[in-house]
């Protein structure tokens, strides 16, 4: 089986969303800020919902957030 | 760190400083020939009721460390952030898996202190498993859970 893993493009969306810190998007969505870490350096997968959350701070769709790539995809 | 780390961190220590104390009063009674029931039912109570006591007091005193270090950090006396001190889908599945960590422990220590008695040993034996494998349990939980914040899963 393909190693495939969630990766996200949130660093690149807090950045172009007026630098907005980890800290804020944290409370935006309801969840800590070392969560918001763990999900942005792929070590933790969030759960749908939060995902969803995440998604709409960003008004844009989830799967501009997340991906379920291997490695060579997501290159 | 999060609030939930160091809680963690400081239950942790308090439980180690907890096994220490049961290990040196056991052996303590064993090397003086004490090891008698009431005195071992003595050294449970006052263990269990301790960790009972120690979890209340180490989430208390990780709170107010976490003000004061928030204080000194921003050099105001302002509450930290509320993302600071909420329990979010992360930390109850962490602690979920810490929990289970627990479980398993205790459950191989019910283990061994049974077969400890049905191999011929007296049930104080028995009874000094069950009490250890239970320090032990809270202990393992408390590593595993560092270990699921620090490398993720």
């Amino acid at each position: 089986m393909e190693n495939r893993k969630v990766r996200n493009n949130i660093r690149k969306l807090r950045f172009l969303h007026n630098e907005m810190t980890q800290e804020q998007l944290a409370e935006a969505v309801g969840a800590t800020r070392q969560t918001i870490n763990a999900i942005e350096s792929a070590k933790y997968a969030p759960s749908l919902e939060l995902a969803f959350r995440i998604a709409l701070v960003f008004e844009v769709p989830l799967e501009e957030v997340f991906s379920y790539t291997t490695e060579d995809e997501a290159k | 760190m999060s609030q939930q780390e160091k809680t963690i961190t400081v239950s942790f220590m308090s439980h180690i400083l907890i096994l220490g104390y049961y290990l040196i009063n056991l052996f303590q009674m064993m090397r003086n020939g004490e090891l008698i029931a009431t005195r071992l039912f003595g050294l449970w109570a006052l263990v269990i009721v301790t960790i009972i006591i120690v979890n209340i007091i180490a989430n208390i005193l990780a709170n107010i460390f976490l003000a004061i270090l928030h204080a000194i950090k921003t050099q105001r006396a302002e509450e930290p952030p509320a993302s600071e001190f909420i329990e979010d889908e992360r930390d109850k599945l962490i602690s979920l898996k810490g929990t289970r960590v627990s479980y398993i422990t205790f459950s191989l220590g019910v283990l061994a202190a049974m077969l400890s008695f049905a191999l011929g040993q007296p049930p104080l034996v028995m009874f000094s498993l069950l009490i250890l494998s239970s320090i032990l349990a809270e202990i393992f939980g408390d590593i595993s859970q560092v270990i699921y914040y620090r490398r993720g899963f």
